[in-house]
């Protein structure tokens, strides 16, 4: 090949380029950079002009250059998720065999990547939620979520349960706030068993059936928190996990309710309520650890071979409360605390506060017994010395919380879900759209029943007296749900309204019961034509 | 009156050889379509009906509603019909009949052809909480014998899980029965959502399969009585 201009042999190509130029003249060769390729199905077809550096003789071309973007965005994403090493190499071995080496370089292209980063966090058994990953990806939970169950069911795999215990500790492991990441090991490490605990409770107590498991487990580290003298606030972890505040609150709501029910079993378990129940805690979890500790049916037995010395439980929960009271902030009725320390032991059987007490559980007769019997005023004061009493949002002396924590209770591990449901915590409660729904379904029965009076009354009004009978019955069951609710009206309202026409229609009442009004409506009253 | 009805059985005692569970699902929305065989000038329609929207930049179809069935069709310019939102199979049809009607008072030539129901949605309560946990932990197994389909998006061959329960995503459990092919969603609260059903029967026998499944993982006997 000469040159055009001199017909010098002498032409070299431009390395950036890639053009040829004549090295005696200088003169700049007809374009000849052309480079055959076919793509077809099984390749390159046709002719594919490079451009710029990527010239022929440069090694770059655009599968390349595609897969070579994508493996940096790869990293790039594995390194924001926290996932290098073995698991980023293991999401790019996952996308390489979904796309069939092709990778990508769209928009869906991240969220492919944070789906399989997903899915070999979640097969090793070390879940990350999924809000956290859709925040880092900037894109929607349920786009990501969508893309996860394509890899899924693309790869034939079968993800391990989410496991809400290691969702927890890993948050209070890796967490960023400087409450937590400050924290002394054995503080941490106790917190931890504790909120173990705690979960492991909420999964029986069906707080977190069917609920997204992040705002339970901040829920429960604010409360071990707390209970630790850690002061975190809510919106700060909530915005930590990627959690709404507002589910937070809830869950954190529905974490004390279900406690306050536990403490029911406490001899002053009436005074507990939602407010107070922080200073009661460590007593309500000694209690459910050492129910978890026993068998079921095996109360008795489980008592006498316990671990805990249940007198030492009690005597300092007395100790406590009576500190509360003189710290001037305790419940209404705590005289009766007093008494028992000014009379050590004989002062149980005070008449008249004895038949007060009322004992829900076998075991805690037992506790009283043991109390009565083993107590000493002296002994009291001497070894519970140091217990603080203190206002309102107590901050709890870690000596005190070590002396009532020994997290020997299997249920400060992980556990199956079969062990945590086999345990025994003192309290098996419903779950919350259940107690709703039955409530609602009352609510409607009482109305049905009124209205069936109503409609009696009209119909026969000769038969009055035997209406009023059911009047009163039904009034009364008004009364106590008004002065459950406080606000209830005693005017008809639509929904009476419809049930009487439901029932008018001759409507089973289970039917209308379910509440499907616009359902029956449709069947049952507007049904004209339908032959 | 109510012996008019299409959904007569609600007055009746359940049948309990055909619901041994005593629990008979109620039809909340049946989904029909129907060829009105005749190709139609949407606008036209949009104009002339009161009772119809039409926002070509949104849906290319007519929505349009009547009161009684309460139903929402889709009316399509190639003269194709959707019908939903009635409670029973005659009713959706009876109102499939009228929507045809308006269209041919319109001054098309509709004719009424190819009806079909092409779902049939139920919900039902159970009356006891379930662990969604338990009952997706013991069926997870399941998803080895799931069945084969075929997918757009990755060319080949797809394996669908029988049951999904992501609480990060949706809180009830996902349960894709196979025979009947029916989707059920199950909450913890007992409540049940039975979809994907083509005739009655099938909603029927997807809940009377689910139930026996159900009551192993149930917290406690029936109603619990709230204080």
């Amino acid at each position: 090949m000469s040159c055009t201009s001199c017909g010098s042999n002498s032409l070299t190509r431009e390395d950036t380029t890639g053009e040829l130029v004549c090295t005696s003249c200088g003169v700049l060769q007809k374009f000849d950079n052309y480079d055959a390729q076919v793509f077809g199905r099984d390749g390159p077809t046709g002719t594919y002009i490079h451009v710029g550096s990527s010239g022929r003789g440069s090694v770059l071309n655009y599968q390349d250059k595609k897969i070579y973007e994508s493996h940096k965005l790869i990293d790039d994403v594995a390194s924001k998720l926290d996932l290098t090493g073995q698991p980023s190499v293991e999401i790019r071995n996952m996308i390489d065999r979904i796309t069939n080496g092709e990778f990508g370089l769209g928009d869906w292209f991240p969220i492919l990547i944070g789906a399989c980063g997903y899915v070999v966090m979640r097969n090793a058994n070390r879940p990350l939620p999924l809000a956290e990953i859709a925040s880092v990806l900037n894109c929607d939970v349920f786009e990501l979520g969508r893309m996860i169950s394509r890899v899924v069911r693309f790869l034939n795999l079968k993800l391990p349960e989410v496991d809400i215990v290691i969702m927890f500790e890993r948050v209070i492991r890796s967490s960023n706030m400087p409450q937590l990441s400050e924290l002394e090991n054995e503080k941490l490490g106790r917190m931890r068993e504790q909120g173990v605990f705690l979960l492991n409770c909420a999964v029986k107590w069906f707080l977190s059936t069917g609920r997204r498991p992040m705002p339970v487990v901040v829920a429960v580290l604010l409360f071990v928190a707390e209970l630790n003298g850690v002061g975190l606030r809510i919106e700060d972890v909530a915005t930590e996990t990627h959690c709404v505040v507002s589910t937070c609150r809830k869950r954190y709501s529905e974490l004390l309710e279900a406690l306050v029910k536990v403490a029911q079993a406490l001899p002053w378990g009436k005074d507990v309520n939602v407010k107070n129940i922080l200073k009661n805690a460590i007593y309500v979890m000694s209690y459910m650890e050492m129910k978890s500790k026993e068998k079921r049916r095996e109360v008795r037995e489980g008592l006498s071979c316990g671990g805990v010395d249940l007198g030492d439980v009690v005597s300092e929960c007395l100790k406590k409360d009576i500190e509360h009271e003189i710290s001037g902030d305790g419940v209404e009725s705590d005289t009766r605390y007093f008494e028992v320390e000014d009379g050590s032991g004989s002062a149980m059987r005070v008449p008249g506060e004895g038949d007060k007490i009322q004992l829900s559980h076998d075991c805690l007769n037992m506790i009283y017994t043991n109390f009565s019997n083993e107590i000493d005023g002296e002994r009291l004061s001497g070894e519970h010395g140091e217990v603080l009493g203190r206002k309102r949002s107590a901050v709890y002396d870690l000596q005190t919380c070590s002396e009532w924590w020994n997290g020997k209770s299997e249920f400060s591990k992980k556990l199956l879900l079969k062990k945590i449901l086999e345990k025994d915590v003192g309290l098996d409660i419903m779950p919350p759209s259940f107690v709703k729904g039955c409530m609602e379904n009352q609510r409607r029965r009482a109305k049905i029943n009124s209205a069936k009076v109503r409609i009696g009354k009209i119909m026969h009004p000769s038969r009055a007296d035997a209406g009023d009978n059911h009047i009163a019955g039904v009034s009364e069951c008004e009364r106590s749900r008004k002065s459950r609710k406080k606000k209830r009206v005693d005017e008809i309202d639509w929904e009476d309204l419809i049930i009487e026409t439901l029932l008018l229609h001759q409507v089973k009442e289970e039917e209308i019961e379910k509440g499907h009004y616009n359902t029956l409506l449709d069947l049952y009253v507007y049904n004209s034509g339908v032959m | 009156m109510a012996e008019q009805g299409g959904g007569l059985e609600g007055s009746q005692p359940v049948d309990l050889s055909k619901h041994p569970s005593g629990i008979v699902p109620t039809l909340q929305n049946i989904v029909s379509t129907v060829n009105l065989d005749c190709k139609l000038d949407l606008k036209q329609i949009a104009l002339q009906a009161r009772n119809a929207e039409y926002n070509p930049k949104r849906f290319a179809a007519v929505i349009m509603r009547i009161r009684e069935p309460k139903t929402t069709a889709l009316i399509f310019a190639s003269g194709k019909m959707v019908c939903t939102g009635a409670k029973s199979e005659q009713q959706s049809k009876l109102a499939a009949r009228k929507y045809a009607r308006i269209i041919q008072k319109l001054g098309f030539p509709a004719k009424f052809k190819d009806f079909k129901i092409q779902n049939i949605v139920g919900s039902c309560d159970v009356k006891f909480p379930i662990r969604l946990e338990g009952l997706a932990y013991s069926h997870g197994a399941f998803s080895s014998v799931s069945y084969f389909s075929f997918s757009t998006q990755f060319c080949g061959l797809i394996l669908s899980l029988l049951v999904q329960y992501e609480p990060e995503l949706f809180p009830g459990l996902i349960y894709r029965m196979k025979q009947p092919k029916i989707v059920l969603l199950i909450f913890v609260s007992g409540k049940i959502v039975i979809t994907g059903a083509k005739v009655r029967d099938e909603t029927y026998t997807a809940f009377e399969n689910i139930y026996p499944v159900l009551t192993e993982f149930r917290k406690v006997q029936q109603w619990y009585v709230i204080s």
